[in-house]
């Protein structure tokens, strides 16, 4: 069976540091090294949510607080990230001395980052696959999903700020394959990969954004270059390249 | 409104973000950059400000604007020390600073103390009955319920929790709020917080008490990078200084009469991009309503732009600036406003001017209309920051 889908195809320049803390928190505030599809939702809803004057940014269901993207999770068929060059996580050892109400305190900390940039022109490239019956049913329109794209200005937290370098939209089908050459991330489970890249374990977006307690996990394969992807798969095909859901 | 703006700056020895200290020796800030050599990839370490950094002066700035302007701050930022409401006792002087604050919280005087002090006579039998030595804990203890008294019965209570403001705070976070004595749901902690300090409002905060609240930076500003063309020029080299004591008389306990110690300074073309969505202040994360009224907000963003503004032109960012102010400046600055969020460009790429306003022409087919401008020989960073803020005074937002 072949399914249309609504795409848009979101061309991204870091300005320096890409900083993804990794659950649980602890002092050492671990970091991801790779970009979860979780991080890629809540990146779009903020300017989303700006078009239409909504600040939301936590819903306070019962006790567990949660993302407001995930109020906007069941538009979201599918989204992956291609990373060219490979991340590379870097951490300062921090001695902060400081006077605080009258007394000296001494801090040693740490602060490993999720690092990419360089002298080569680095660049991400966004792939969000939408469902159009849902966006129809929701206040919003394709239109504003498309300014929101260009409107996307941080991926993770902090100082990771970004800049939208171009963006494409349209319309692509979902095909069945048995084999398929991909440079971006895919869920592992169930296939057999040929090629270099590094498996990371995210947060399952499609069971809730922004709330952690209880969450499950997906094994997704982050390839370093173009892999060949074999297994009974889903892919679409955008501009030569394919994307393997 | 959302503003942006893309800063590159030179730096000629300068000490701006300094980040470990082994003996006599402090390090300048480096991150990794990625080189291709010979078809090969490999990382050189480059001088970097981290925009952890930047954003602490950027907090600094708007501090001094905000107080100048008549607007709340609370004491921990007004020192300089951005706890952010982190915990119950640094939230507890929020809920009496303000008379419409307190009037709110402590609807109910009578009923409040009452609860604390039952709760405070129960810890302190426990406590007296320990066979730990605590005298401290008791001594602590006794003192609250002291002040809870003349609280209770007082003419004027906000006035004596302001006069007794350490030991208030740590009554009324340890047992009022952790006890939950006060009815305080998120959106109340969020109000109280956003009412009493700019720039919680503005930088955001993270209160990890129960329940826990967040609210977003409603600036971004990433790290200060090398620009990438020339980004193999960067260095970070250790300069020798020597500290003299006079030596008259012998030694003086541990003192040599020459004590070296090193800096290590950068020297790099730098770029760095900061944002600020003007539509985010004053306004609830947790309900998207307003939290102020409209001309609070239309204040504090004036003074949000105001701090950006003191901040370059001043190139008051980062640390050692008393014995290592950069040699150079601002050598050039694009800015753009738009309705919805929009990024400039990296000044770290060599071409981000004209790609930023490229880019912006596209805003033009969702019917958006922005302001761009880019400093040059005639223009400087000034005007163009002027040109912005004067852009957003005339759509009515300041």
């Amino acid at each position: 069976m072949v399914l249309l889908v609504f795409f848009l195809k979101v061309e991204v320049n870091p300005t320096g540091i890409i900083a993804l803390r990794a659950l649980p928190q602890s002092k050492m505030r671990n970091a991801l090294r790779y970009i979860p599809p979780s991080t890629l939702i809540g990146a779009i809803a903020y300017p989303l949510f700006h078009i239409k004057g909504e600040r939301k940014e936590t819903l306070m269901e019962r006790k567990n607080p949660k993302s407001a993207a995930d109020t906007l999770r069941g538009i979201f068929l599918w989204t992956t990230i291609k990373m060219s060059g490979k991340s590379k996580a870097y951490g300062s050892i921090l001695k902060i001395n400081r006077l605080h109400r009258g007394s000296v305190e001494s801090a040693i900390t740490s602060l490993p980052f999720t690092v990419m940039y360089g002298e080569r022109d680095y660049s991400m490239s966004i792939v969000y696959l939408l469902k159009e019956e849902a966006i129809s049913a929701s206040s919003y329109s394709l239109k504003d999903f498309e300014r929101a794209a260009w409107g996307i200005s941080r991926l993770g937290s902090r100082e990771s700020v970004v800049s939208v370098e171009s963006v494409e939209s349209g319309r692509v089908e979902i095909h069945e394959a048995d084999e398929a050459r991909t440079s971006y991330a895919f869920p592992f489970t169930g296939k057999e990969v040929e090629g270099r890249g590094a498996l990371q374990a995210v947060f399952d977006w499609r069971k809730g954004i922004g709330s952690y307690s209880n969450t499950s996990f997906i094994v997704m394969f982050y390839p370093e270059e173009e892999v060949t992807v074999r297994g009974a798969l889903k892919v679409v095909s955008l501009d030569g390249e394919e994307v393997v859901l | 409104m959302f503003l942006s703006v893309g800063v590159r700056f030179e730096a000629n020895v300068e000490a701006l973000n300094m980040v470990e200290t082994a003996g006599n020796y402090s390090k300048h800030r480096r991150v990794p950059y990625l080189v291709e050599e010979d078809g090969k990839l490999k990382s050189v370490y480059v001088p970097a400000v981290s925009g952890e950094s930047l954003a602490h002066a950027y907090q600094e700035h708007l501090v001094r604007e905000a107080l100048g302007m008549g607007l709340p701050v609370c004491d921990d930022c007004a020192k300089g020390e951005f706890f952010k409401s982190m915990d119950e006792v640094h939230l507890a002087p929020k809920l009496f600073l303000l008379d419409r604050v307190f009037k709110t919280v402590f609807r109910d005087v009578t009923t409040v103390s009452d609860e604390t002090l039952r709760i405070l006579n129960e810890e302190l039998e426990k406590a007296k009955k320990s066979k730990k030595l605590n005298e401290e804990k008791i001594a602590q203890l006794k003192s609250y319920i002291e002040l809870i008294q003349r609280f209770k019965n007082a003419d004027n209570p906000r006035a004596l929790f302001i006069q007794h403001k350490s030991v208030a705070s740590q009554v009324i976070g340890n047992y009022m709020i952790k006890k939950n004595i006060l009815d305080l749901s998120p959106y109340t902690i969020e109000e109280i917080i956003v009412k009493n300090c700019t720039i919680e409002d503005i930088g955001g905060f993270m209160y990890a008490g129960s329940p826990p609240v967040r609210r977003s930076s409603v600036f971004q500003v990433s790290y200060a990078l090398p620009i990438k063309s020339m980004a193999l020029f960067a260095t970070a080299e250790p300069q020798l200084h020597a500290r003299h004591a006079q030596m008259e008389g012998g030694k003086k306990g541990n003192v040599s009469e020459q004590m070296i110690y090193y800096v290590e300074t950068g020297t790099a073309l730098y770029g760095f991009t900061f944002n600020l969505d003007l539509d985010a202040i004053g306004v609830s994360a947790i309900t998207s309503k307003p939290i102020l009224d409209e001309d609070e907000i239309k204040k504090r963003r004036e003074a949000a732009l105001k701090a950006l503004f003191r901040m370059l032109s001043s190139a008051q960012f980062g640390a050692k600036l008393s014995r290592f102010f950069p040699v150079g400046g601002i050598t050039e600055l694009v800015v753009s406003v738009t309705e919805h969020p929009f990024v400039v460009t990296s000044p770290i790429y060599d071409d981000y001017a004209e790609k930023t306003e490229k880019r912006l022409k596209v805003l033009e087919s969702f019917g958006e209309s922005y302001f761009y401008a880019k400093s040059s020989g005639e223009k400087l960073p000034e005007e163009v920051l002027k040109e912005a803020i004067e852009y957003i005074r005339e759509k009515g937002h300041i």
